[in-house]
């Protein structure tokens, strides 16, 4: 969904400018009391589109454009000021900002702004665009190589776990930082999860694997994995790492024996228990921005279990993954 | 010529794996222990030749057999590698510290993972444990945590 991001340190405002959006527009809106929170949320992935103040405390809105051009945030502002100073329309439109609109908003001017910088009218083309972004052939084949992978990762757990695991269709998307917080927070929804994280690589192709289990899910994997203790964090701990070691393990044992090579895989990372799932990431996604996401979502039969699995696969990786796959792609 | 390079090559290579700083381990299916590294050597005290054969669970009665044994089965049944890190149990082998006059922690934290070797025949007879010092990574993590902890105390008497 598309994302606004309100800055403003007066909450009648950012309750005006919420409102003032327009009333078709499907947007999920954040809100930042500050420059400093604004930058975080933006960091965070949560303004595609920035409607910023100018006059607040601890960062002011120059200081947050100044920012975003620093830090490279992909984000369009719009500047929302009492201050009418031309100097200050021609400041802020020289540190980036797209249009500078006059306190206090009109719900037809910031609709006129919208559709004459296309953010409003943008986000069918957004959707399109996403899904082209990689070559539809390719996009064929990661999901065909995903389909095996998962269905041996699959098949591995139920034999070791006597269960009939649900097998999903894998979703394969060429995305971005931002939109990976979004699928997270799609997952999340609202409940509390645990993840573990493993990079790989192998010659020429890099990335990381991502095994996130639903909190409510434990109980059910310790009665499936035989556990008789109190699940104790400790127990689960444990009782994610074996679940994880199986799906991640088997799912590129899979996918390398496609790709006709071998993967190296360091030690896994716990992302901490029970945490908030934008937590997991916020701390290091700053480095990369695009990135191959195949996700696979395994449920169990009979029981309440539900895992994630994410592999993501640097874009720089494509090129020998393309390569090796040639022969999947030809005809 | 190029048997002589290989062979050459063959003493660098035992050379390496009996020197590099992880532990190295060769396990059969009763886990009996078939290649015992340098490194194993070092930290336990035993000799290769006092280890052979003989079974990881007799010869480290500390290892919790099950615990491991489940661990172990997936790598022989799905060829699979399977990792334990030191947050799970802080060490399988009860090795001292490498650094006994400036480390802080006792013992040394590991990170164990365990690799299938597959026969000439594609079946996995045999698994590989490697094991990892980990202890400096516990070690900030924890005074990490620590710290924060500290921190979160500070900053909440001082908004009271």
């Amino acid at each position: 969904m598309f994302s606004v991001l309100i800055c403003d340190d007066s909450l009648v405002a950012r309750k005006q400018v919420a409102k003032s959006l327009p009333d078709d527009w499907d947007v999920a809106v954040h809100f930042a009391k500050n420059g400093q929170e604004g930058i975080n949320a933006l960091i965070e992935g949560k303004g595609q589109l920035l409607l910023l103040d100018l006059n607040m405390p601890v960062m002011d809105g120059y200081q947050v454009l100044e920012q975003i051009k620093q830090q490279g945030l992909s984000t369009k502002t719009i500047v929302i000021s009492g201050d009418i100073q031309p100097e200050a329309h021609q400041r802020v439109q020289k540190l980036g900002a797209l249009e500078f609109i006059e306190k206090p908003v009109r719900a037809e001017v910031l609709e006129q702004v919208l559709t004459k910088h296309q953010i409003h009218t943008e986000i069918h083309h957004q959707q399109v665009k996403q899904l082209e972004r990689l070559d539809p052939q390719v996009r064929d084949c990661y999901q065909e190589i995903a389909n095996i992978a998962m269905g041996q990762a699959g098949d591995n757990l139920a034999r070791l776990m006597n269960v009939f695991v649900k097998l999903p269709i894998p979703n394969v998307n060429l995305i971005e930082v931002s939109e990976l917080v979004m699928m997270l927070q799609d997952i999340e929804d609202e409940e509390s999860v645990s993840g573990i994280c493993q990079g790989f690589v192998g010659p020429g192709v890099c990335g990381e694997a991502l095994f996130i289990l639903s909190d409510s899910s434990f109980g059910d994997v310790a009665k499936i994995l035989n556990v008789k203790d109190e699940v104790d964090d400790q127990v689960q701990l444990e009782l994610l790492m074996d679940a994880a070691n199986i799906l991640i393990g088997s799912f590129l044992n899979g996918f390398a024996t496609q790709l006709d090579m071998h993967f190296s895989q360091g030690h896994p990372v716990v992302l901490g228990q029970h945490c908030n799932i934008s937590e997991l990431i916020s701390t290091n996604k700053t480095r990369w921005r695009r990135t191959v996401a195949i996700e696979v979502s395994y449920g169990l039969e009979g029981y309440n279990v539900h895992c994630d699995l994410l592999m993501l696969v640097t874009e720089e990786s494509m090129k020998i993954m393309n390569h090796k796959l040639s022969h999947w792609m030809e005809d | 010529m190029s048997d002589h390079t290989e062979l050459t090559e063959f003493h660098w290579m035992m050379d390496m794996l009996q020197t590099v700083d992880v532990g190295l381990v060769v396990l059969d299916k009763d886990y009996n222990i078939k290649l015992w590294n340098g490194f194993m050597e070092s930290h336990s005290g035993m000799l290769p030749s006092e280890v052979r054969d003989k079974s990881l669970f007799e010869l480290f009665p500390d290892i919790d057999c099950n615990w491991f044994t489940q661990k172990a089965r997936q790598v022989f049944e799905l060829k699979n590698r399977a990792f334990m890190i030191w947050e799970q149990r802080p060490y399988l082998f009860r090795f001292p510290n490498y650094r006994p006059i400036t480390g802080s922690e006792d013992y040394m934290y590991q990170n164990i993972t365990l690799s299938p070797l597959k026969s000439t025949t594609g079946t996995v007879d045999h698994i590989c444990m490697m094991v990892y010092d980990m202890t400096d990574v516990a070690a900030s993590k924890k005074l990490l945590e620590i710290t924060q902890v500290t921190l979160g105390e500070i900053n909440e008497r001082e908004s009271v």
